[in-house]
């Protein structure tokens, strides 16, 4: 007999207080009501698997829930291990499932070939570690700045930062594979085991010492997720950072632009990195730089997140919280929204048309706003 | 080459191109190799249209019976077995239909005989026949021939062939092969209309189409919008429709609708024959596919090398600039 | 309801720079994502949603080379109950129906009522094989179906025909149905699914097995011979417009303009 919910997600000490669900993002638009979902694994009533609780798939993993609970239960992996038991029956829905069988088949989630996981890279001259040469500092581009179109300026963005600071490093080509955290996320855990073997093979094999990601989501998985010993992991606005205070990247071009930052759910509210990215921000010459009232840790989610990328709400309603997220930057005048995640980039960016903003504002990346000021 | 062997396809009491097509083919071989054409007509009260293949045929065999009106492989593949095991044709040509597949491969393990099938070309080669067919969806020719046999059989792909006057004067014969009653373990029950939802996509001077290209149902905004520009309708390929992105009657090919609108533009569609039969017939045939070597290059008339995501977004800007 | 599904492993090709191997009669596989035929995979699935409803086994089963097990093992995870792999050296360089007489002999100790296949693999195209072992078997069939209603000792099949028409008929069981894409929506094996599948035991079947000679299969039972492959001339009628995506577009809006589309 397998074991109860209650048991594995150690739901007995939830008070029922609600404060999970008064901060879930989620719960504003969709039927999805975390502390009821805990409520029934407790008590044992109610479906087992997501495939008879829709709403669980609407969950963004944002962590907001657990990060509130008085009581140290852990709602969101609750909702990660109902996902887990409606993909083990095979019962998800068809873009998830492509989604998953992609990552199995070419080690990225987007159904494109790994062959053309260096397309990004065809004009440029982008170091590619040989088999078995040691990567003191790899780059770890990520399947969507690999491959998405609109992302990949970010990957090109940072290539360009790192040659004008000297940085010497290297990517892993088309050996790169998913880091797993959106896959785990989708609560395939078999997968993430997989993924997380694979990589930490490859980089053993290459003698990894520190890991720059495109993405806060690769970041976080390598960092959090992945055992010991795993090379240093830091996300490239870190990075970006401390080449700006070591004096090794200048700005010598100027952005007179008045930008705003949104916090990608990965890099703040998961990791606590609020900082760095306004530090390289405010350096970039020409920027002014006002915040939003919803940011750091209170920031709102954009929706992109735990698989979301590949899966539309149930049952939605009220606007997307992308939308209201780039009405509250239009609102504060700002010309630019930066993020730092190539998630937020996509789904901001498709609510500015949806919202009716194009003209109004322009969603970029924080990597490519920097690049702007070479 | 003595006789190459026609079966005649027809639905609904009309001769389907595919015959026409095949008839033209075999009359190039047989004039290259002094053989002769034969047409193998199968039906219930045919004899209109086997007078309409005598211009096309040598000799139009008829087999007029009750039981033959609608196509059942289980009826028709005896009769057009006996037919061949008594005369012999070097060659036997069945169109790659939904109705000669699902002949073809049993008439060939009944009689033994080596079947090549969806053929682009049949060539003779100081007698010897051989094919052409495209594996991996089109993006590789190969080239098969047959181990000694009397007779080949092949399945010709549908508008692999032009249909031309035809110029013979064959004679019809009436053939008295028997005619199973239609067998209990087979039935044909009905044919069964698609329906038509609200956009007809037949009736559109311009249509849009999109394929697995498009990656996901959101994006369709993006065509929908280019569509919206040239006044046109989306239609898609197949893989759209099973997605369930798109209802199945904008599918475009040879399971869908056959549309021949003054503007198809073909967007991620890598133009396997099953949707370029249904397309090719356009007047002007746009492509945008990130493959150079997509199949759909070779049927269109204007095409554009990369990403649909960056190319369709500027389209849309320098249409709009090309208006104002 | 015990059903035979039978699967082809096929390399992934719609994105891939293919080339020719030398000899010039295969392609180079290596680097090529293997996967289960699409076809196959809605065959498979509607095999779990009939026994689903009227109990019953499914046996999956290949004829390929050992790498074509994971296609097995994941249709295992789906809810397979048997897994067989036709293997033989004598089998390769069959056409279809050499294909389909291996596959033939090897349903001759089991047990079904229905056999599925694939109406096409996506990757030789031959749409024959099924067909073809229908007749080898000496039972019913039909493909290209995107219908299928299970009744008593018959089934009633839709098949698609061009022009979206669809041709109505009962067929009676034993018979072999070859099944289009779209019929039905396919299901997910998990990771650890595959993994607990790979645990269970592949029969194997080579030639001397089944009593097959091995000139009746393979490529000498071939009535057909792969000669030579090709590329087919690409973009001949095409014009590409070069640039950027802004000129290639731009040339293009002014093609259009000037056809009057604009
Ligand atoms: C080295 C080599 C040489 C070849 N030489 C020739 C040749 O000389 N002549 C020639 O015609 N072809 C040749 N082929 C291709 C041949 O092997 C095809 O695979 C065969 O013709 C079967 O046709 P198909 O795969 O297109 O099946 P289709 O008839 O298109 O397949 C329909 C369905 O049948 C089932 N099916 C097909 N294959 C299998 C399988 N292996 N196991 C289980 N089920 C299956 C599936 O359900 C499939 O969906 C060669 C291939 C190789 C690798
Ligand atoms: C009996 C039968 C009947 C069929 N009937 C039909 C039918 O009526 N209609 C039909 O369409 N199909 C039909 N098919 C299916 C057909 O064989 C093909 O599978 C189908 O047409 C392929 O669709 P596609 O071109 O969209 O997908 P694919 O072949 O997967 O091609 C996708 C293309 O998109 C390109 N692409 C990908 N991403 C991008 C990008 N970002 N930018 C630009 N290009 C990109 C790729 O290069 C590729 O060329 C039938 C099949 C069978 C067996
Ligand atoms: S916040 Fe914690 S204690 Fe409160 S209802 Fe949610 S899970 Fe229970
Ligand atoms: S992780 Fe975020 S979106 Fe998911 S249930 Fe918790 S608060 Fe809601």
């Amino acid at each position: 007999m397998a074991v109860s919910l209650q048991e594995k997600y150690e739901l007995l000490g939830c008070i029922q207080c609600g404060r999970c669900t008064a901060g879930c993002p989620v719960s504003m638009r969709t039927y999805l009501n975390v502390r009821r979902v805990v409520y029934d694994g407790m008590t044992g009533v109610g479906p087992t698997d997501a495939k008879g609780r829709p709403e669980a798939w609407n969950c963004t993993t944002c962590s907001n829930c657990t990060e509130r609970c008085p009581k140290g239960v852990k709602p969101m992996e609750l909702i990660i291990g109902l996902r887990s038991a409606a993909i083990e029956k095979g019962r998800i829905e068809p873009t998830i499932r492509d989604a998953l069988e992609s990552t199995f088949k070419h080690g990225n989630p987007w159904g494109r070939i790994r062959d053309k996981r260096t397309e990004w890279a065809d004009e440029l001259s982008v170091p590619v570690a040989a088999e078995g040469e040691a990567v003191p500092f790899l780059f770890y581009v990520g399947c969507t700045p690999a491959y998405d179109p609109r992302a990949q300026s970010i990957a090109k963005a940072l290539v360009a930062l790192f040659a004008a600071a000297g940085v010497e490093y290297s990517t892993l080509g088309t050996d790169e594979s998913c880091c797993g955290n959106e896959i785990r996320r989708m609560g395939e855990d078999g997968l993430f085991e997989m993924l997380v073997e694979g990589n930490r093979e490859l980089f053993g094999g290459h003698e990894v010492g520190t890991i720059v990601t495109a993405s806060p989501h690769c970041m976080n998985t390598f960092k959090n997720e992945y055992g010991e010993p795993t090379p240093d992991v830091v996300h490239y606005s870190q990075l970006l950072a401390s080449l700006l205070e070591a004096g090794k990247l200048t700005f010598k071009g100027k952005v007179e632009k008045k930008v705003t930052f949104h916090d990608a759910c990965f890099l703040g509210k998961h990791n606590g990195i609020y900082d760095e990215p306004r530090e390289v921000l405010e350096q970039i010459p020409g920027v002014t730089f006002e915040e939003m009232d919803r940011s750091r840790e209170r920031a709102l989610c954009c929706e992109g997140g735990g698989g979301r990328m590949w899966l539309e709400a149930t049952e939605e309603r009220g606007e997307r919280l992308a939308e209201t997220r780039v009405k509250d930057a239009v609102e504060l005048g700002a010309d630019y929204l930066v993020t730092a995640c190539p998630f937020c980039l996509m789904t901001l960016e498709d609510a500015v048309k949806t919202s009716g903003n194009e003209g109004k504002i322009e969603i970029i990346d924080l990597a490519e706003l920097a690049a702007m000021a070479l | 080459m003595n006789e190459i062997l026609v079966l005649a396809e027809h639905r609904g009491g009309e001769l389907r191109d595919v015959t026409f097509e095949m008839l033209g083919k075999a009359g190039a071989l047989a004039g290259a190799s002094g053989g002769a054409v034969t047409a193998l007509l199968l039906g219930a009260g045919v004899r209109d249209m086997a007078s309409r293949l005598t211009s096309y045929a040598d000799e139009v065999l008829v087999v007029d019976h009750g039981n033959l009106t609608d196509f059942n492989s289980a009826v028709y593949q005896p009769v057009i077995a006996e037919v061949v095991k008594s005369r012999e044709p070097s060659l036997v040509m069945v169109g790659h239909t939904a109705f000669g597949v699902d002949l073809a491969p049993s008439l060939a393990v009944a009689l033994g005989l080596p079947l090549a099938s969806d053929c682009i070309d049949v060539v003779l080669d100081g007698g010897a026949v051989s094919v052409t067919r495209q594996i991996y969806g089109g993006k590789v020719d190969a080239r098969l021939s047959f181990r000694d046999s009397a007779t080949a059989l092949v399945t010709v792909r549908a508008a692999a062939f032009p249909v031309e006057d035809g110029a013979r004067s064959g004679s019809v014969t009436e053939l008295d092969t028997p005619v199973s009653d239609e067998p209990a373990f087979r039935r044909f029950v009905q044919y069964v209309e698609a329906a038509i939802g609200d956009v007809d996509i037949t009736k559109s001077d311009v249509i849009i189409a999109v394929g697995r290209g498009i990656k996901e149902e959101e994006n369709l905004a993006l065509v929908e919008e280019l569509a919206g520009l040239l006044g046109g309708v989306v239609g898609c390929s197949r893989p759209v429709v099973d997605a369930g992105w798109l209802p199945k009657d904008r599918q475009v090919g040879s399971s869908g609708k056959t549309v021949k609108p003054k503007l198809y533009v073909a967007i991620g569609i890598s133009g396997q024959f099953q949707h370029m039969s249904g397309m090719k017939a356009a007047e002007t045939i746009v492509a945008i596919n990130k493959d150079p070597k997509a199949p759909i290059f070779s049927e269109a008339d204007y095409g554009i090398v990369g990403d649909l995501f960056k190319i369709v977004p500027a389209l849309k800007e320098k249409i709009a600039e090309a208006r104002a | 309801m015990n059903i035979v599904v039978c699967v082809k492993q096929v390399p992934e090709t719609a994105e891939a720079d293919l080339k020719i191997a030398a000899g010039g009669k295969g392609i180079v596989e290596e680097g090529l994502a293997l996967q289960i035929n699409e076809s196959d995979n809605y065959a498979l699935e509607e095999a779990l949603l009939i026994t689903e409803e009227h109990d019953g086994d499914i046996t999956i089963m290949t004829l390929g080379h050992e790498s074509s097990e994971e296609v097995l093992r994941m249709s295992m995870a789906k809810g397979a109950g048997t897994a067989v792999r036709v293997a033989d050296p004598a089998f390769d360089g069959g056409d279809a129906i050499a294909t389909a007489t291996a596959l033939a002999a090897a349903l001759k100790d089991v047990e079904y009522d229905l056999v599925l296949t694939g109406c096409m693999a996506s990757d030789d195209g031959a749409t024959q094989v099924g067909v073809a072992l229908a007749e080898l078997l000496d039972i019913p069939h039909a493909t290209y179906v995107t219908e299928v209603e299970v009744g008593s000792g018959e089934v009633t099949v839709g098949r698609e025909l061009e022009g979206g028409l669809i041709e109505k008929l009962t067929i009676k069981l034993p018979c072999v149905l070859g099944i289009q894409t779209g019929i039905n929506e396919p299901r997910y094996a998990s990771i650890m699914g595959i993994a607990r599948a790979s645990k269970r035991e592949i029969e194997l079947k080579s030639a001397g097995d089944m009593g097959l000679d091995a000139s009746s299969v393979g490529a000498a039972g071939s009535g057909t011979v792969l000669e030579e492959l090709t590329f087919p001339p690409v973009g001949e009628g095409a014009d590409i417009l070069e640039g950027t995506p802004s000129e290639a577009s731009g040339k293009l809006a002014d093609i259009l303009k000037e056809k009057g589309f604009v």
